[in-house]
């Protein structure tokens, strides 16, 4: 034997190594199985059972109670009388259930042998039918004889058969007899005892027993764990991890188990019901959750299965606090898709429903919305599906309107002069206080004011043809109409116009009185529409309007500007293009008044005002503000926080900025013209709240097509329709589209209010409605409300036209609707019923003047070019339902006619025959007491006893 | 618990007196007195309806200022305000009337319990529409063409006062106070009126007027006899 041969390692030391390692490697695993073992979600699972279950407790308790004890007690002394009295008839019942035992042997032989007898049959009868009827007489007989020949036995099988089962049906009643009260009570007991026998089964289910703990337990749960992470697949949705994508998937409910459930409402979180069930989540509902799931409309990371990696959001700060606290919360730094805080949630609605101007179910976001809209946000920021308006006046011609000084004090603070202006500040903010800075400020203020006064066009005014009487002004703005825009004379139903204050101070008469008539002839473009105001009205209006000064804006003083600031300002733009030395010999050949105007137009294309107002020289510019188009999507990272101590995320940083615009440049060195630029203006929390929203709801489009709510046709025409009725203020005065006009609350007397238009599509004509809305008539004589010539081109009249008709889903149909010609017969009684009810008293088609308003109802020969035959039936019936507050009376109270002669008092054919004798009415021929048209004779003394008596 | 038990004794026993026996039930009136000036008498100019001014030979003023000749006021409507809450009191049904009759509403100031019958009749030969406007109940606008016809009525909730108008006269109007018990009245050519049958009990006592307004008082009933609450209006 050789000597032992070296060896190449060390048995000791791989020994040691080994043990070491496998220590290492048991603790490792079993630090794995305790880890997977104690896994969050794990805990809020137990939770949630322990939850139910002591909510089915509680139901099991309220079941027991609800049980009639007293009934239940009863059945049970039944149920026991029952047995006594069955056990002393023991014999006799198994002699029964014997004899029974048997009749089932017999019959179930009986009934064997009866259906083989009739296979037999059947088949005998089908080949005798088809040899019959193909003539193949032999085989038929011979058919016909087996059938005959199996006739009786088959007969007797049958009756043997049912001699049979009722003999079984008896022996079973006698059974019944001895046991038949005992089971009938036995069932009326579970019957009784039902609801808590299934709650009880449910608490059990819902109890961590040993069999529960078994199958969680370390190690063995791989096989049929009741706690498991729960998850919804999304099949269309996808997460975008920049170079991947991967399919959605929300782990969300593994937590939430009670999203989808009923009677969670008040549970803690996270367990509580969903809010809205029947919009949200409920399979039925439009957002079905195994379709959606929860971080489409949410956000944050759907795959995580714990807290802080799902990357939940505070609400604000306490929250914050409580969460950090409780759950060991932090941001999750490198995960952009943080979860949407609930008070933004809405914003998640635009990605599936864009192109709605208002979403009912979405009213901050509408709102939020409507505030860009409203405050010009799109004017200097690009943002894709929102179209870019003008918001301020066209200030082409603005030397016809204002003074320059006034400009001036204006560009100061608009807010000075008006507090309500859209119009925001612009210089002497946050990062241009300093001194250097002012003194800049003043010099651009005066430079822009210089540049636009001659820059501007005059028009042709016209001068008022007398001065007006302010009190005769003020009482015509307040009862034309004024008011459906404008909050004036002490009265704020709206605010779309500008409020009319301090006019006096700002405007000149004959300005004013050529813009009253003919708003458009200083701004073609304007909403203003014209109230066809007469010379005088317009005078009135205009000296009333003029009264109202704003004495401390005009005591404002004018800053003092150096002309050298003015100069160095202006050669810092022409350096942009220019050498200095070649910049400043052409500003030296130019005079102080041209460098004012000259840096007055680099100033307003630096600051943007062009985005707003038409100015000359800024046609083609281009907007100055950041594309918001994915805004809401954009990286925290790319947000410039600068020194504001601020949470980093992006509804923060928009509040920030939407609140103090020029925040983020604090405790920077920047040139004048390198500062922020984006002007203050003065949001509420409210609304820099809702703006935020807005804001969050701009994202890049990540839902595919057929998911997203695509609008119909006839939606898309509502939706257009809803623009120029939000342009044009249309429910500033008139109820429609479920809105309240708002000047409605004003009258006291609902029937001089202008007019309710729901159902308006329903109650006119289409080209009565085209012809009405271009050129509007008078049609309520007693109205001090004047509709408004408002000037629509062709597209916009189609637009609103469709608009109505869709909105109560009646086809637009350009064409004139007659009625069904009626008989004679109808005719004549509609005409009498027309005299009767005195219809002309105050349908007048030419009042004579002086008559009160209440006299002045719409002119009825009208009526077959306006209204809709069928609304004309609605109308006579009640027209309290259709129009709340009106002056027409219904003749047919509670559908009963008070003339019971004509019809035989069927109130129905009454108002039928009212409505076709209205469309051939010829209102000269009742007033002269003349016959009207097709021989019907108009009742003459009725006429003239309510005309001359 | 005793305390609270001999209290609702005392509750039953005062109720059964109070609402069952009437020797225990007082009556309360009153003027309702006017200084100061009332004023001019308005003239109603009805020649837009030749038939409504062909049924008046002499001129016709308005009703909402009716200063009597003695110095009281008509047309005050005085009803019970509280102290009657949680009672219930079983509509008449017998109907309120309420005639048209020379284009002028009659009478121009009257009580209605809920969900008593309220007749409007129109005796005039002209078109008249009566716009009942409660905000309580149902607003309604009802037309009465022909002469004689009537229609009937009836409000489902309490109001003070509830305004009439006819749309085709702007000259009419008339105002209901509609309340859930019977006690209630108007001041008459005398300036005075009357509740009676009021069981024993402490009330709010409320005087409504067209142009002056309301004016309340606090008021005793405790044996059957006669309670003054007398009210001054300034003009």
């Amino acid at each position: 034997m050789p000597g032992q041969a070296p060896k190449l390692y060390s048995i000791k030391k791989t020994t040691v190594a080994f043990a070491v390692a496998s220590v290492f490697l048991l603790i490792s695993l079993v630090w794995m199985v305790l880890q997977d073992s104690t896994r969050e979600w794990k805990g809020w699972q137990r939770k949630f059972m322990e939850l139910s279950r002591q909510k089915a407790s509680a139901e099991l308790e309220a079941a027991g109670k609800a049980v009639d004890t007293a009934k239940l007690a009863e059945l049970t002394k039944q149920i026991e009388a029952a047995r006594t009295q069955s056990k002393a008839h023991s014999d006799e019942i198994t002699r029964v259930k014997k004899e029974i035992a048997k009749a089932d042997v017999d019959t179930l032989k009986a009934r064997a042998h009866y259906q083989d007898l009739k296979q037999f049959q059947d088949s005998d009868r089908y080949f005798l039918e088809e040899y019959r009827a193909h003539h193949e007489d032999e085989q038929a007989k011979a058919y016909e004889a087996l059938l005959a020949h199996r006739g009786p036995e088959f007969s007797k099988a049958k009756a043997d058969l049912e001699s049979l089962e009722a003999a079984r049906e008896g022996l079973q009643a006698k059974l019944e007899k001895f046991t038949g009260a005992e089971e009938t009570a036995r069932r009326e007991a579970a019957k009784l005892t039902q609801a808590k026998t299934l709650l009880e089964k449910k608490v059990k289910k819902l109890t961590f027993d040993w069999m529960q703990m078994i199958l969680n337990a370390p190690m063995l749960d791989f096989i049929r764990p009741s706690l498991q992470i729960q998850q919804i697949v999304l099949e269309n949705l996808y997460d975008d991890y920049y170079f991947n994508k991967t399919q959605k998937v929300d782990r969300c409910v593994t937590c939430h188990l009670g999203i989808d459930q009923k009677g969670f409402e008040d549970a803690p979180q996270p367990f509580r019901t969903h809010p809205r069930p029947e919009l949200f989540l409920a399979a039925d509902s439009p957002h079905p959750l195994e379709e959606i799931g929860c971080t489409v409309c949410h956000g944050g990371s759907g795959h995580s299965a714990s807290f802080v990696t799902a990357a939940h959001t505070p609400r604000d700060k306490k929250q914050a606090e409580a969460w950090e606290k409780k759950y060991h919360w932090h941001p999750m730094k490198h995960w952009s898709e943080k979860m949407l805080p609930l008070n933004h949630a809405e914003a998640s609605c635009a990605k599936c429903h864009a192109g709605q101007a208002e979403m009912p179910e979405a009213p901050k976001l509408s709102q939020g919305r409507k505030l860009a809209e409203t405050f010009g946000c799109f004017a200097c920021h690009k943002v894709d599906g929102f179209e870019r308006w003008k918001v301020g006046p066209n200030l082409k011609h603005v030397q016809s309107k204002l003074e320059q000084d006034w400009i001036i004090r204006w560009l100061q603070n608009p807010k000075e002069f008006r507090p309500s202006t859209k119009m925001p500040r612009i210089f002497h903010l946050r990062n241009t206080s300093d001194p250097g800075s002012a003194s800049k400020n003043d010099a651009a203020i005066a430079a822009i004011a210089a540049y636009l006064m001659k820059n501007s066009e005059p028009i042709a005014l016209d001068n008022p043809p007398a001065a007006g009487d302010p009190q005769k002004g003020e009482a015509l703005v307040k009862e034309l109409g004024c008011l459906g825009c404008h909050s004036a004379a002490g009265v704020s139903a709206n605010h779309h116009g500008p409020e009319l204050s301090g006019l006096g101070s700002k405007v000149k008469a004959e300005w004013l009185y050529t813009w009253l008539k003919d708003p458009k002839r200083y701004h073609t473009e304007t909403r203003m529409p014209s109230l066809r105001l007469s010379d005088e009205e317009a005078s009135h209006i205009t000296s009333y309007l003029l009264s109202l000064r704003n004495e401390k804006f005009e005591s404002i003083e004018l800053p003092h500007v150096k002309p050298e600031v003015v100069e160095q300002m202006a050669l810092n733009f022409m350096t942009t293009t220019k050498r200095q030395v070649e910049a400043k010999a052409e500003l030296e050949k130019m005079s102080e008044e041209d460098r004012l105007e000259y840096l007055g137009g680099k100033m307003i294309g630096q600051q943007g005002c062009f985005g707003c107002h038409d100015i000359k020289g800024f046609e083609n510019a281009k907007q100055i503000g950041t594309e918001l188009s994915e805004e809401g999507s954009k990286d925290v990272e790319k947000l410039f926080f600068g020194f504001v101590p601020l949470e980093h995320t992006r509804q923060s940083w928009f509040f920030q900025k939407l609140k103090e615009p020029r925040i983020f440049d604090d405790g920077k060195e920047l040139p004048y013209f390198e500062k922020l630029r984006m002007p203050q203006f003065d949001f509420t929390d409210e609304q820099a709240d809702a703006l935020v929203t807005f804001l969050l709801s701009l994202q890049k489009t990540v839902i595919p097509e057929a998911m997203q709510n695509r609008l119909d046709l006839r939606e898309q025409q509502i939706e257009a329709g809803r623009l120029i009725v939000a342009q044009f203020h249309c429910q500033g005065c008139h109820t429609l589209d479920g809105k309240v006009g708002a000047v409605r609350e004003i009258f006291e007397d609902k029937g001089k209010a202008p007019p309710i238009l729901t159902g308006e599509g329903k109650k006119v004509q289409s080209p009565w409605l085209y012809k009405f809305l271009s050129g509007p008539t008078t049609i309520r004589p007693w109205l001090t409300y004047r509709m408004p010539t408002f000037g629509f081109d062709h597209a916009k009249l189609t637009e609103l036209v469709q608009y109505f008709n869709n909105l109560d889903q009646v086809p637009p149909a350009f064409v004139h609707e007659g009625v069904v010609p009626s008989t004679e017969e109808e005719l004549q009684s509609g005409g009498k019923l027309f005299q009767m009810f005195q219809c002309i008293k105050c349908h007048k088609s030419n009042p004579e003047p002086g008559l009160s308003a209440s006299f002045l109802a719409p002119d009825l020969a009208v009526a077959r070019e306006r209204l809709r035959p069928d609304w004309v039936l609605e109308w006579l019936k009640d027209p309290q339902t259709l129009q709340e507050g009106t002056m027409m009376p219904t003749f047919f109270s509670e559908g009963q006619s008070p003339v019971p002669d004509i019809f035989e008092g069927d109130a129905a054919k009454q108002i039928k025959a009212i409505r076709d004798y209205l469309w051939i009415f010829n209102p000269e021929a009742v007033s002269s007491g003349a016959p009207s048209a097709k021989g019907t004779q108009t009742p003459a003394s009725a006429a003239s006893s309510s005309a001359t008596a | 618990m005793k305390i609270q038990s001999m209290f609702s004794a005392i509750g039953v026993v005062v109720l059964f007196f109070a609402v069952a026996n009437p020797a225990h039930a007082g009556t309360v009136s009153g003027k309702a007195s006017f200084s100061g000036t009332a004023p001019a008498v308005q003239e109603i100019d009805m020649n837009a309806d030749p038939t409504c001014a062909g049924l008046h030979s002499e001129t016709v003023t308005t009703e909402d200022v009716v200063v009597n000749a003695n110095g009281t006021l008509k047309n005050v409507f005085v009803y019970v305000k509280q102290g009657l809450e949680g009672k219930t009191f079983e509509p008449p049904a017998t109907s309120v009337k309420m005639d048209q009759n020379g284009c002028q509403y009659h009478p121009h100031v009257f009580g209605v319990q809920v969900n008593q019958p309220f007749e409007i009749i129109n005796s005039d030969s002209t078109l008249h529409n009566v716009h009942g406007m409660p905000t309580q109940s149902k607003e309604f606008n009802l037309g009465m063409p022909i002469q004689g016809m009537k229609l009937t009525r009836k409000f489902d909730k309490p109001e003070v006062m509830v305004k009439f108008k006819c749309d085709v006269h702007p000259w009419m109007n008339a105002y209901a106070g509609v309340l859930p018990h019977p006690f209630f009245g108007v001041t008459n050519e005398e300036g005075v009126f009357e509740i009676k049958d009021l069981p024993a009990g402490q009330y709010v006592v409320e005087a409504w007027h067209e142009k002056f307004g309301v004016q309340t008082q606090n008021i005793t009933i405790d044996e059957a006899g006669v309670q003054t609450a007398d009210f001054a209006f300034a003009g």
